[in-house]
């Protein structure tokens, strides 16, 4: 059997059994634990029928039963597709839907269950995972999972590659659901670069407020776990004050985020009131950020290293660092590739010379497969063994890349990429909408929001209001713009094409 | 209390929801595990403490026994109007 993430990580779980391997709540998981569980899944999604390949969606927060349901899929030769749990039920029912699966294991608190559930129980086994601290939780999702008939889906999609692990839905450049496959030899060789750059051992202890169905937060279990160390579960930054106040108390030895997980606990708390001493190091990416910010956080905290780092969904996750020791004499680069792993710019016509500004391309083994039944996005984005980032940059003549936009339309709000082209599909769905353009305007605390510029339809009595309910019940609330503005029409070239940057 | 109660309540309706009705927004919904707010949208819900109703919030305030609700955020306002 090739060595794949999850018979890596049951490798350390044969080595010490008794580590922690989890801990969220009062909940304590031993890698022992974290593989009966995942064996568990495992067993009865295989008893039940599943074949091999087969999709089993995830609506689950981080949680140790996130962990071994999303294990026990792979473990048992099917797919995972983890969902976004901001997503509303239009958004995830599409999803499942396009991804085939024949099992939907969810969440019964989450917010759209009761509309996901009745929108997708005609054609999938829905089981319910209770996300609480009692040990009955996976009892009951095995009772289930047993007695679900674990039909294929009628419409199965061509053959999934043979060593296809996982799909995750990102945001492409339509409105269609893209899905993002990813090998079981790409989460394996992405978390196995991660945890050697970050030295990450047994001893280490990382706190991950990042969601595991984003590939940074994947990234951050599967490399925690590769290496034998504690990871502390939380998902959101709410509550600033207590995230500080647990790396004092659980003694976190690293810390991932996003450009507005730093300005969120840098903006409203005093960090020298907390005991951080136990912080060796913090990792940063999901976008650029501001270099006034990463010059407090290495003031504030000088003692703990600070990884500056880029990727994408579609290179499983990390494709550079910038080495710490670096920061001060490249400041603004994202680094060099991770081990095993090469760039190259590229011009329309082919490789371009040190300096020269061209698209990022990646080869390596955190490549993706290609996109879960879109041929024509996967031939856009592969090409020739490479792939095609969207994103423009530079390397300098030390191979130190600096990223300079992208290429494709998208607006950044936080870490996530926002297809205006999906936002406009929503608002057009809208009655009294003749036209809309939507693009990103600057927000002091996510680098980007959404912004829609509608003209209604002359007999129509739109409201801002009623714009902003309608995408709501549509989109993640960080789809949802910010500012809506109603114009007359929109400003556009002589050839017809709206100027969007105008719009902003 | 009240009135406290009911312009928290509509500044979450209003922002968050995009509606006037009020049976959108249950008093003791938690915010944040109905997906009504996320951790910015927590922030800016201090910063409307702050600026619209007066009220400074410490850090050590910010739990979610004070902010996690329509009720909550209306005792927790009480608490400290009437305590200045």
């Amino acid at each position: 059997m090739p060595k794949t993430l999850v018979s890596a990580v049951r490798q350390v779980a044969c080595r010490a059994p008794e580590a922690i391997a989890l801990e969220w709540r009062a909940v304590r998981w031993t890698y022992r634990d974290l593989m009966d569980a995942t064996d568990r899944v495992s067993g009865v999604l295989t008893a039940a029928g599943l074949e091999p390949c087969g999709r089993v969606a995830l609506l689950l927060r981080n949680s140790p039963q996130y962990v071994a349901a999303y294990y026990g899929v792979m473990a048992a030769g099917a797919v995972a597709v983890p969902l976004n749990a901001q997503e509303r039920a239009p958004v995830l029912a599409r999803q499942i839907e396009h991804s085939g699966a024949s099992v939907l294991i969810g969440d019964p608190a989450h917010p759209e269950w009761a509309s996901l559930r009745g929108a997708v129980a005609e054609r999938v086994a829905v089981v319910e995972l209770t996300l609480c601290e009692d040990a009955g939780a996976l009892d009951r999702l095995a009772a289930d999972l047993a007695a679900a008939r674990l039909a294929v889906a009628a419409d199965v999609a061509p053959p999934a590659p043979a060593d296809l692990a996982a799909i995750i839905y990102t945001s492409g450049t339509t409105g269609r659901p893209k899905g993002v496959m990813l090998s079981a030899e790409n989460l394996l060789a992405n978390a196995e670069a991660i945890a050697s750059y970050l030295r990450l051992t047994p001893d280490d202890r990382g706190l991950c407020v990042l969601p595991f169905h984003f590939s940074y937060g994947n990234s951050v279990l599967n490399s925690h776990l590769l290496a034998g160390a504690r990871l502390v579960l939380d998902d959101n930054l709410a509550y600033p004050h207590l995230t500080l106040r647990r790396i004092g108390e659980a003694g976190i030895t690293g810390f991932a985020g996003v450009p507005s997980t730093f300005a969120l606990l840098l903006g409203r708390c005093n960090l020298q009131e907390f005991d951080l001493r136990s912080l060796r190091y913090l990792t940063q990416a999901g976008g650029a950020m501001p270099l006034a910010l990463i010059e407090r956080l290495r003031s504030e905290l000088p003692w703990a290293e600070l990884f500056v780092m880029y990727g994408q969904t579609e290179a499983t996750a990390r494709i550079t660092y910038l080495p710490p020791e670096r920061l001060p004499d490249k400041a603004g680069s994202v680094g060099l590739p991770v081990p095993g792993v090469e760039i190259q710019i590229r011009s329309a016509t082919g490789p371009v010379a040190a300096g020269e500004v061209g698209e990022v391309h990646v080869r390596g083994p955190n490549v993706m497969l290609g996109y879960w039944r879109d041929p024509e996005a996967t031939a856009a984005a592969l090409r020739d063994g490479w792939l095609a980032t969207g994103d423009l940059g530079r390397l300098d003549d030390e191979g130190f890349l600096y990223l300079e936009g992208r290429l494709v339309d998208m607006i950044k709000v936080g870490a996530y990429r926002v297809s205006p082209l999906e936002v406009e599909e929503a608002l057009a769905t809208l009655p009294g909408v003749q036209e809309v353009a939507v693009v990103g305007i600057a927000d002091p605390l996510l680098g980007q929001a959404v912004k829609a510029v509608i003209v209604p339809r002359p007999d129509a009595a739109l409201d801002v209001r009623q714009v902003k309910a309608h995408c709501r019940a549509q989109l993640a609330s960080y789809k949802v713009p910010k500012e809506v503005e109603l114009v007359s029409e929109l400003p556009r070239t002589a050839s017809g094409k709206v100027q969007r940057f105008q719009l902003a | 209390m009240q009135q406290v109660c009911e312009r928290i309540r509509d500044y979450i309706l209003e922002n968050y929801l995009f509606t006037n009705d009020t049976s959108a927004l249950g008093l003791d919904d938690s915010l944040l595990e109905q997906g009504i707010v996320d951790s910015t949208g927590m922030l800016e819900i201090i910063l409307f403490l702050e600026e619209e109703l007066g009220v400074k919030v410490q850090d050590d305030e910010m739990i979610p026994e004070n902010l996690d609700s329509v009720n909550r955020l209306a005792r927790f306002v009480a608490s400290r109007l009437k305590a200045a």
